[in-house]
């Protein structure tokens, strides 16, 4: 049982690890704001509009 | 169903406002003849629904896209006109309001970051400029919501009453106003227009409106068109302009009111008669820069950095071992998570303090109102390459994040400089690599830590630079932008808005360690852990070992000696951050204090010095990379500044550590 939760745990850190590369290089190949580390206020607009439109 | 078309200059914050505004809205397809999307959108419980036109200078056309806003006045007829203006540009908004005010619609004129003007120490009373415009005048500040209920209020109430006294009406010299009247009342009588149009339409038929001529022309309409060489030929649209602007000047003398007294403005000519003075600007501004490093790496940032970093190798990670081996976590595990990832992750962690210091430094820098003395400084240094301070203001940005300086970079009109911004940004030395220059210079030079650090920074500058100039030649850059800076009055600076800015650019620091250096922590501890033969126990089978150990006859004219900086720089691609963190799980240290001790056994004061100036230009980070070759639109460019900065950085660090070691 120990080692199922063991294995789980280790699986869970390199699923999200992974996961995370593939994120950040999806996200560099688009560039610009999705690539910018900053939460600027021109990010913000472009969330909020584009979740506001319909 | 009432319309209100939301009118103004670029960068008088429009869009905020129509956001502001409005609670829903939507795209509905281009403006007739251009690739400009028009935008309409609905204030909240009514029935007026506002249409957002694009950012214009004037109602004459230099673009095609500027037209749309003409075409849409000639076209239809808006119930309400909301004119948006910066009020600390108000000399040159008004410009555009006068044309509009012409027309006689229903305006209301709001002068919105009306904080921004307030902070310079001026304000205008509201009554006398309405009274001398002819219609209500508001004040509004879209950033932060104030004055908006009111605008809101005033936008769905009935509209008759606004501009009761029909259009403005200035008193433009005799032969203009009397070509004006003939005109119009030709046009009236002739053509049966409405009196306020055909006045209107006279005016910017006589001030040369493309658009308006064209559509005199479609229309026929004679009586402007048989004068049009008249017009001309006596200038008629200089002497418009002139009586315009002294119209102006006269309206904001009256209006103007002052908040703070004239020793404010004395005070910023005595401050920028030194900060911007020839020969002790650029001293200063390096002065300025070194306090900086002073505050972030001596003063406040490393002192917290070293409490941080005892709390996290000692309680934390005695509390997680014993906490792992309680439960049973396989001794896999609990390498995982301590030496892995509370060390790694962690050993970024504890640069917060400096980075924050850092990124404060720099907000209140720029709100100060330093950062466009810094330009116009940098601006004479710019000349002489070819560049202007223009390009300084993205290569300055780029200091926190490469990627929005490479972003800035976008306003600079004329294309091969923009390219050349663009190409020299990944120089500039990012916020990301701060926490391996900490440690570095708190391992091998912990006396001059602000120093080095500032020599880093200043060499990322100076490669700039003559990377830029070499472009410049080889491109054959021939066209020039202009740089024009405002250079507003000092003030102190307020401190929400030093915590906003720090917060903002900071906080991605802190989701960044829980997302990629996260992952890439976790990719080093597996290269680490595993070789060809599966799990190993030794870190010298493994496969980050046998990476560097083949890299490392490379990397050894440069003064390294061991492999696991190379394997770390590997990971660095990934963000810069990760370097550290990689030493620490390659160097199997649990904390910063015992990584900086390998790090001093492993580096001289020169080699030191040679990694850390390889580390500043050596390839960009993926995301980065992923910007130049969006905004080039070429991919060719992004592998062009993986190259670049690779040759540079490598021969850098060599002659570096070669010419060094002759000389010691």
């Amino acid at each position: 049982m120990g080692l199922i939760v063991n294995i789980i745990i280790i699986a869970a850190i390199f699923g999200f690890a992974g996961y995370q590369i593939y994120r950040a290089i999806k996200r560099s190949r688009q560039g610009k704001c999705a690539a910018c580390d900053y939460d600027c206020e021109v990010k913000r607009m472009a969330d909020k509009a584009k979740k506001k439109a319909f | 169903m009432t319309t209100v078309a939301l009118l103004g200059n670029p960068n008088t914050g429009k869009t905020t406002l129509f956001n502001e505004l409005t609670d829903k809205y939507e795209y509905v397809g281009n403006w007739t003849g251009v690739t400009v999307e028009k935008k309409v959108g609905q204030i909240r419980h009514s029935d007026t629904v506002v249409v957002d036109l694009p950012g214009i200078y004037s109602l004459n056309p230099i673009t095609k896209d500027e037209s749309v806003v003409t075409n849409y006045l000639l076209k239809d007829k808006p119930d309400l006109i909301l004119n948006v203006t910066n009020a600390s540009q108000l000399k040159r908004n008004l410009l555009l309001s006068i044309e509009v005010l012409e027309l006689g619609l229903p305006v209301i004129i709001t002068l919105n970051m009306i904080d921004d003007l307030k902070r310079s120490g001026h304000y205008y009373n509201l009554e006398t400029l309405s009274k001398s415009l002819g219609c209500p005048v508001k004040t509004t500040n879209a950033r932060s919501k104030e004055g908006l209920e009111q605008l809101k209020t005033e936008l769905i109430q009935d509209n008759v009453q606004v501009n009761a006294n029909g259009p403005l009406k200035l008193n433009y010299p005799l032969m203009v106003s009397q070509a004006i009247r003939q005109a119009d009342q030709a046009l009236v009588k002739d053509y049966n227009i409405e009196p306020h149009f055909a006045h209107w339409l006279a005016i910017q038929f006589i001030n040369q409106n493309k658009v308006v001529r064209k559509y005199a022309k479609t229309h026929q309409l004679k009586p402007l068109l048989s004068q049009q060489a008249y017009y001309d030929a006596q200038k008629f649209a200089d002497q418009i302009f002139e009586t315009r602007l002294s119209f102006i000047e006269t309206t904001l003398a009256a209006a103007t009111e002052q908040l703070q007294s004239t020793q404010h403005v004395e005070l910023t000519s005595k401050i920028d008669k030194i900060v911007t003075h020839p020969v002790f600007g650029l001293p200063i501004f390096v002065g300025v820069f070194y306090l900086m490093f002073k505050l972030s790496f001596d003063w406040v940032g490393t002192p917290i950095s070293t409490e941080l970093d005892k709390l996290l190798s000692g309680p934390i990670s005695t509390w997680a071992t014993q906490f792992l081996t309680q439960v049973g976590a396989l001794p896999m595990l609990r390498s995982l998570i301590v030496n892995g990832l509370i060390a790694g992750v962690g050993g970024v962690l504890v640069f917060i303090p400096q980075i924050f210091v850092l990124f404060a430094c720099i907000s209140i820098l720029e709100d100060s109102g330093y950062m466009a003395r810094a330009a116009l400084v940098t601006d004479r240094i710019m000349e002489m390459i070819g560049l202007n301070g223009k390009a300084f203001i993205p290569l300055i940005i780029g200091f926190g994040c490469n990627v929005t300086g490479i972003m800035a970079a976008r306003t600079i009109e004329q294309p091969k400089e923009r390219l050349i911004t663009t190409l020299i940004s990944p120089f500039m030395s990012c916020s990301a690599r701060l926490p391996i220059y900490s440690l570095f210079v708190a391992a091998l030079f912990p006396r001059n830590q602000a120093v080095i650090v500032l020599s880093i920074y200043f060499l990322g500058i100076a490669v700039a630079l003559l990377m830029a100039k070499f472009y410049h030649v080889l491109f054959k850059v021939k066209e020039h932008s202009v740089f024009i800076v405002e250079l507003p009055e000092y003030h102190i600076p307020r401190l929400d808005i030093i915590w906003h800015g720090t917060w903002d650019k900071g906080k991605g620091f802190i989701k960044k360690a829980g997302t990629i250096i996260f992952a890439g922590t976790v990719l080093i501890w597996l290269l680490s852990n595993f070789g060809v033969h599966g799990y190993v126990t030794g870190i010298n089978q493994s496969f980050a070992a046998n990476l560097g150990k083949i890299l490392l006859p490379i990397f050894r004219p440069m003064g390294v000696t061991t492999w696991q900086p190379i394997s770390a720089l590997l990971t660095g691609v990934l963000a810069k951050e990760v370097i550290s963190s990689s030493m620490m799980v390659l160097f199997h240290t649990s904390n910063q204090a015992a990584l900086i001790g390998v790090l001093s056994g492993s580096f001289t004061t020169l080699s030191a010095y040679a990694l850390l100036v390889f580390i500043l230009l050596y390839i960009p980070c993926f995301a980065t990379i992923g910007t130049i070759k969006s905004e080039t639109g070429s991919a060719k460019w992004a592998a062009y500044s993986v190259v670049s900065g690779l040759v540079i950085s490598y021969g850098l660090a060599f002659l570096i550590f070669q010419i060094g070691s002759l000389l010691a």
